[in-house]
């Protein structure tokens, strides 16, 4: 349980996606203007970037390793990704539409970025097992959706703050996201996860 | 896909346009199914899955009662409240996502094995997906899942930014 621990606080905090690793930028900056549509994505997210890698797992495992067809990696990842997400919208339309509609008009999924993609890659060089590589996923995952939530709470009060105009809007957005890397990079070193 | 004028406390706005009307009911579409939702014209971004745009939209369609004379083509402002939101987001893709791993996990501790992990894994998933059924069910009922007409909207510019 200590070993899933240290993997969930080196995922998350120290080896950050998007802070360190500068994956999923377009989601970090398009849908970080309210805390609630940031913490509904990052539920999403999570959901399809720990799914992904399970799937994608299992695919590298019994198909890819197998057979020696690691040149096609990148490919049938961006596949199985694609239909993980497709899958995972189909089994919520079929479990509740009208929570499926609700989530549609304000949530939509996340689909081919890289960040989904970017976790999977780890995962390969990591040479995990199964639920190590879900828990290493989930981890990441939740670290993204901790700088969606931070960063968008930050936007929130940079709103309504007294901004120059030459950096109003994205401009102090991207500096604020700068500082922001900057105090995660104070975790560096805590774990070698 | 929020619309540009700030929502009213405690609620999410969103954008959709009126495909059809049905004597007090209307049907609409959400404006645009992008990850970074930043452009309502984005037909072309990369971000939209195997499904085509147009058959995403349809499957999202959604009914909201025609108390104000909407016709086809109208652009409206929807809304819900954000607890709503929270929770739906939180039933529908957190509990499974727990349920799933939970099971996995707790597989793995009592008889260690990838393929035992995955089917076990596969049974949480179907698992929380059950309860999601049931609750979803339950709000549906109590029509918290309903999205509200809060206004018309003016027609979009090329991007709208959020």
């Amino acid at each position: 349980m200590g070993e899933y621990a240290l993997m969930i606080v080196g995922a998350a905090l120290v080896s950050n996606v998007v802070l360190t690793r500068f994956l999923g930028l377009c989601p970090f900056m398009g849908v970080t203007s309210r805390t609630d549509t940031a913490l509904g994505l990052g539920f999403a997210t999570t959901f399809v970037i720990t799914f992904s890698a399970m799937a994608n797992w299992a695919v590298e495992s019994f198909l890819l390793q197998p057979y020696g067809l690691a040149y096609l990696r990148t490919a049938t990842f961006i596949l199985v990704i694609a239909a993980s997400v497709q899958f995972i919208e189909m089994a919520v339309r079929r479990t509740s539409p009208a929570l499926f509609q609700m989530l549609g008009i304000y949530l939509p999924l996340i689909t081919t970025n890289c960040a989904v993609l970017g976790v999977v890659l780890l995962l390969v060089e990591g040479r995990m097992g199964f639920v190590d590589s879900a828990v290493f996923a989930f981890a990441s995952a939740l670290g993204y959706s901790l700088v969606l939530l931070i960063f968008a709470g930050l936007r929130e009060r940079l709103a309504v703050a007294d901004v120059p105009a030459l950096f109003a809007g994205p401009p102090i957005g991207l500096f604020t996201a700068a500082l922001l890397a900057l105090a995660f990079m104070g975790f560096s070193g805590m774990t070698t996860h | 896909m929020q619309s540009s004028a700030p929502a009213p406390a405690g609620t999410i706005e969103g954008v959709a346009r009126v495909v059809r009307v049905s004597g007090d009911v209307a049907w609409l579409e959400p404006e645009q199914t992008t990850s970074c939702g930043s452009c309502a014209a984005a037909a072309t971004c990369g971000s939209k899955g195997l499904a085509t745009v147009a058959a995403r939209l349809e499957r999202r369609r959604f009914a909201i009662a025609n108390s104000t004379g909407l016709a086809a083509g109208d652009r409206v402002v929807v809304n819900v409240g954000e607890r709503a939101l929270l929770g739906a987001a939180l039933l529908a893709y957190a509990l499974p996502l727990m349920t799933m791993l939970a099971a996995a996990m707790l597989a793995h501790a009592f008889k260690p094995g990838d393929v035992i992990a995955m089917g076990a894994a596969a049974l949480g998933l179907l698992a929380g997906l059950g309860v999601t059924r049931v609750v979803g069910r339950r709000l549906e009922a109590r029509g918290r899942l309903a999205p509200r007409f809060v206004r018309r909207s003016a027609a979009p510019s090329d991007c709208d930014a959020r």
